[in-house]
């Protein structure tokens, strides 16, 4: 993984924490519909368990850049590094 | 994210994400920031070129106040929205609407023309009864019903009154297959307006460009693969595409879909039948102008691969497609600029 990857959770616009890519950790952040399960693990992020309808912010599994985002409890999970994201100026499809 | 998504459930715009200082140590003095907002139910992110911090985060503000104006005017899902407006009055009366909504109209009617109705933005009623994060499957009665409403022909516009007419009751129209191009058309033009020389709008997936890097280089896109290895967004991508001033949208049938018996019913709907278009996986194009990425994306996925292509080369415009078997072909124009990761 990029050196000093972090890990970015947002609820409802508010930063709620920083962590490195690099600390397996679990951490639970309550959104509108409840609480939104993030795992941390190995260099990469999920969303474990969420309280939406539709789950996709669970079915997108694990990711290593970019982002997870839970519409319906406004939580965004975004992975970058000090020198950005990758090697893509943007991702179609 | 291009298909005739349901982004406009409601303009969100909920937080500022990240500004990323992404590069340095160019002659000008130019680096890229970039910041993403959530707003028209999905991720919208704005990059721009720029010597000055203080300069790029207004633009950059100014992009996102001119994407949550127009979703507003232009969401499927808003009580208050230019399209619902249009939609309640169907049958009934033209209903006078801003010069962008009737611009964006016009155009959807062009890709209508050109793909022969394979793109129809009249599909609003049969995408009322689709049901994709349930998974049901809607009665064909319904489907058939629902099919009879749509036809682009009976959309009518007056250029002079810059007035919408849907001529039989219940028609509707949604603008989610094409709208999001043309936001980040009039985002650019924003920046560009602010000074800004170089960028990128991307409203999700629905991506445009202007200006070069402040390294020289061309922008560099990656397209999803639409069945991916594993699921990890690292090893996600099926190509990269490099180039300057210039749009990007792709349709995909794993946006939303769900699978039943076997079949794998989606949402990007042919207007003809009122199912799932079978013919390909994804379908990107690529064009000076976004809205005619974003509109021509759909359209050509209904139209399926061979007649795809073959559209793709008479309009002279660029384009990857995914057959439904997974095999990727693209244009000519793209040789060089291209780089397929994944068969």
């Amino acid at each position: 993984m990029p050196r000093g990857s972090e890990v970015r959770i947002e609820v409802s616009g508010a930063l709620r924490y920083t962590f490195p890519l690099s600390l397996d950790r679990t951490v639970a952040v309550d959104g509108p519909l409840g609480s939104t399960l993030i795992e941390i693990r190995d260099g990469k992020v999920r969303v474990k368990e969420s309280p939406c309808h539709n789950r996709i912010c669970m079915h997108q599994g694990w990711i290593r850049s970019g982002a997870v985002v839970c519409l319906p409890n406004r939580v965004i999970v975004t992975v970058s590094g000090p020198g950005g994201k990758g090697e893509f100026d943007g991702i179609s499809g | 994210m291009a298909g005739m998504t349901r982004v406009f459930h409601k303009a969100l715009a909920l937080s500022l994400l990240l500004l990323a200082v992404l590069s340095s140590c160019t002659p000008g003095g130019e680096r890229l920031f970039k910041k993403s907002r959530l707003s028209m139910d999905t991720i919208v992110t704005i990059t721009v070129a720029s010597s000055s911090e203080t300069a790029a985060e207004a633009a950059i503000e100014k992009a996102f106040t001119e994407t949550e104006r127009l979703a507003a005017l232009l969401s499927y899902f808003s009580e208050n929205s230019e399209v619902t407006a249009i939609n309640r009055s169907a049958g009934v009366r033209p209903v006078v609407v801003s010069r962008e909504t009737f611009d964006l109209v016009e155009k959807a009617l062009y890709v209508s023309e050109k793909t022969g109705g394979a793109f129809d933005i009249t599909v609003g009623p049969l995408m009322d009864i689709w049901n994709f994060h349930d998974g049901v499957l809607p009665p064909d009665s319904a489907v058939q019903a629902k099919r009879m409403l749509a036809g682009y022909r009976d959309i009518k516009l007056d250029s002079v009154r810059k007035s919408v007419f849907l001529m039989r009751k219940g028609m509707k129209i949604d603008l989610g297959g094409i709208a999001k191009g043309y936001i980040a058309d009039k985002v650019v033009e924003v920046l560009k307006k602010t000074g800004i020389k170089a960028g990128v709008a991307a409203m999700a997936g629905d991506i445009k460009t202007f200006g070069k890097k402040p390294d020289g280089k061309p922008w560099k896109i990656g397209v999803k693969n639409p069945r991916p290895l594993a699921k990890d967004a690292d090893a996600d991508i099926l190509a990269a595409v490099s180039f300057y001033d210039s749009a990007i949208s792709t349709a995909g049938d794993y946006e939303r879909y769900f699978i039943k018996d076997g079949i794998r019913y989606h949402h990007i709907l042919d207007p003809k039948t009122g199912y799932p278009a079978g013919g390909c996986r994804s379908v990107s194009v690529i064009a000076a102008d976004g809205v005619i990425a974003d509109g021509f994306d759909n359209g050509i996925f209904v139209l399926g691969p061979l007649k795809g292509m073959s559209l793709l080369k008479s309009l002279g415009i660029d384009g990857i497609i995914v057959d439904s078997a997974g095999a990727v072909t693209f244009t000519d124009g793209l040789k060089g600029k291209i780089e397929i990761r994944e068969k």
